[in-house]
């Protein structure tokens, strides 16, 4: 089952790569980022469950790791929100 | 090790009061600066004299412990880190110029300088993972200090440092899922050359390569640095990329297995020559001066590529040392050679290269600047970086099977030797000098010249820098 998790995991990852060397609107690409992310995580959560115990460490850098994730995302929305305010306004009523 | 703490911690504390206390004000910066400096000094001595020193964070023992370790090198980076954050500070308070007065860059320029003393201190996989976080975060904010025209570049930027930073996690995972630990000491004990190890190390070094703009993963960084603010370029070029380079150095150094690092060094050399050819070829051509310094950063990145690629081919010690002049010569030389970039650019009116026509007529201590920087850079001695070309050449010149290197490497001379005179010689072309649109800024070119002035007094010191950083090789 670990394995099963694993190759979806990294099918994610690839996913996300695939999508963002298509070279994608800005949106895109911090969503294709963010399935990428998601990707690793899932790698990370099935490795957790490698043992026959759950490995509690791994699960501490996940949720590190969403932490870090959900900031960066807000941020380059944000860039990107100012990025779209300025790209309207050159072109008035347009 | 409470003498580098505190060096970590001074400026990581300013970063918090300023932001909480709303206030901007640099001079406050620039005293935690001087206070991490003088810390980082002493750390530095003591590590001297007493070798590499431990510290488990929150007492917790191997294997779940977060360890810091401070060893030569990293006290030595710890100076340098203090010592061009002091100096670009005076600048961006002083100079009318900075575009950074009374702006988010002192609580960021500060956080910046917390996080790279956090990474020289980390020696495990996963605290460098937040580190390279917080140093990409918080480099992209400081882009955008230079208003919604950078907002291109900054989101480039930022984006490609997180698909970097995953590569790097995903790595790390593998890493910890195999071993079983993220400690890096822990690790090189039990690291063997297997299929998970080489994917694990494959996927670092690629995030890393891109973070730290390594030919061919480079592309991002010379519209970043250029649209940046003149303080912020100075300190993404000689500090920023320098952070990966260092991770990735004690990954290959430390953990991956020898027979690994044979096979991967000759890829990083070549791809080190490249750089330097393709850097200096952009730089040559480019049209805007902070254009030409940023493409200059690619391609002196190529020399810090080639040492670390043959020191893992031929596990030379002495290859260490070179590719640690390396960082120290390029950070002060680039430093100088943005402000002084800046300052021209902002006095004479314009950001192309043509606006340096007569320059040493009318900027002259500026100039002066560019070009002892740039004759750093080119390696002419005394300078610190004939210091890092003579240790990398000696070993290449001693056996002719390794000449073709050596070629290399006088190729990388030639064309920085190139960019830098493309400047200087228009910048002696008086006839029809371009006229300042105002009285140049004294302090603010004195200031430039001044790490051009400490990277030619690198050779000064020669001696004791090569053995302090041959006590670091490990």
């Amino acid at each position: 089952m670990t394995l099963f998790y694993l190759c979806i995991g990294g099918g994610l990852f690839v996913l996300g790569l695939h999508s963002l060397l298509l070279r994608p609107h800005w949106l895109r690409a911090i969503m294709a980022i963010n399935i990428m992310g998601s990707g690793v995580f899932m790698v990370m959560v099935a490795l957790a469950r490698r043992g026959d115990t759950t490995d509690p460490v791994l699960h501490a850098l996940v949720v590190t790791g969403l932490v870090i994730a959900v900031s960066a995302t807000a941020f380059a929305l944000r860039l990107a929100s100012g990025l779209l305010e300025r790209t309207k306004k050159p072109e008035g009523g347009a | 090790m409470t003498l580098a703490l505190i060096s970590l911690l001074t400026p990581l504390a300013m970063a918090l009061l300023l932001l909480l206390s709303r206030s901007r004000s640099g001079w406050w910066v620039m005293g935690s600066s001087l206070v991490s400096l003088i810390a980082a000094l002493g750390a530095l001595h003591g590590v001297i004299q007493d070798g590499a020193q431990w510290m488990h964070l929150g007492g917790w023992d191997a294997p779940l412990a977060i360890r810091f370790r401070l060893m030569p090198v990293s006290a030595l980076l710890l100076v340098f880190t203090a010592l061009i954050h002091l100096l670009v500070s005076v600048y961006a308070e002083r100079s009318r110029h900075s575009q950074t007065q009374r702006t988010d860059y002192w609580p960021l320029s500060s956080l910046l300088h917390a996080s790279l003393a956090a990474l020289w201190l980390s020696h495990d996989l996963f605290n460098w993972y937040i580190t390279l976080e917080l140093l990409g975060l918080v480099a992209v904010a400081m882009v955008t200090i230079s208003g919604a025209k950078a907002y291109v570049p900054a989101l480039r930027y930022l984006l490609l440092s997180l698909v970097a930073s995953l590569f790097y996690l995903l790595g790390v995972v593998l890493l910890y899922g195999h071993y079983g630990v993220l400690d890096l000491a822990l690790l090189a004990d039990a690291a063997k050359a297997d299929p998970t190890t080489r994917l694990a190390l494959a996927l670092m070094t690629l995030g890393l390569m891109l973070k730290a703009a390594f030919w061919p993963l480079h592309l991002w960084l010379p519209p970043a640095h250029a649209s940046a603010p003149t303080a912020v370029s100075a300190l993404l070029s000689a500090l920023v990329v320098k952070g990966p380079l260092f991770i990735l150095w004690l990954l290959w150094s430390e953990l991956a297995p020898a027979e690994l690092g044979q096979e991967a060094g000759p890829v990083i050399a070549v791809a080190g020559v490249l750089a330097l050819i393709f850097g200096g070829w952009s730089a040559l051509r480019a049209p805007y001066l902070k254009t030409l310094v940023a493409y200059s950063t690619v391609a002196q990145l190529g020399y810090a590529m080639m040492a670390l690629g043959l020191l893992l081919h031929w596990q030379r010690p002495e290859l260490h040392v070179a590719l640690w002049l390396f960082v120290l010569a390029h950070g002060l030389a680039k430093v100088s050679m943005f402000l002084a970039a800046g300052e021209m650019q902002a006095t004479l009116g314009s950001k192309s290269v043509g606006v340096l026509k007569g320059a040493t007529q009318t900027m002259p201590i500026a100039m002066f600047a560019f070009a002892v920087a740039g004759g750093s850079l080119i390696g002419l001695p005394p300078s610190g970086g004939f210091l890092a070309k003579w240790v990398l050449l000696r070993p290449l010149l001693l056996e002719p099977a390794h000449w073709p290197w050596a070629a290399g490497v006088l190729i990388g001379t030639l064309m920085s030797a190139g960019y830098v005179f493309r400047v200087v010689v228009l910048s002696f072309d008086r006839a029809h000098p371009t006229r300042p649109d105002h009285r140049p800024d004294l302090f603010a070119q004195w200031l430039a010249l001044l790490p051009a002035l400490l990277v030619w007094g690198m050779a000064l010191i020669s001696d004791p820098l090569i053995l302090w950083l041959t006590g670091g090789a490990p």
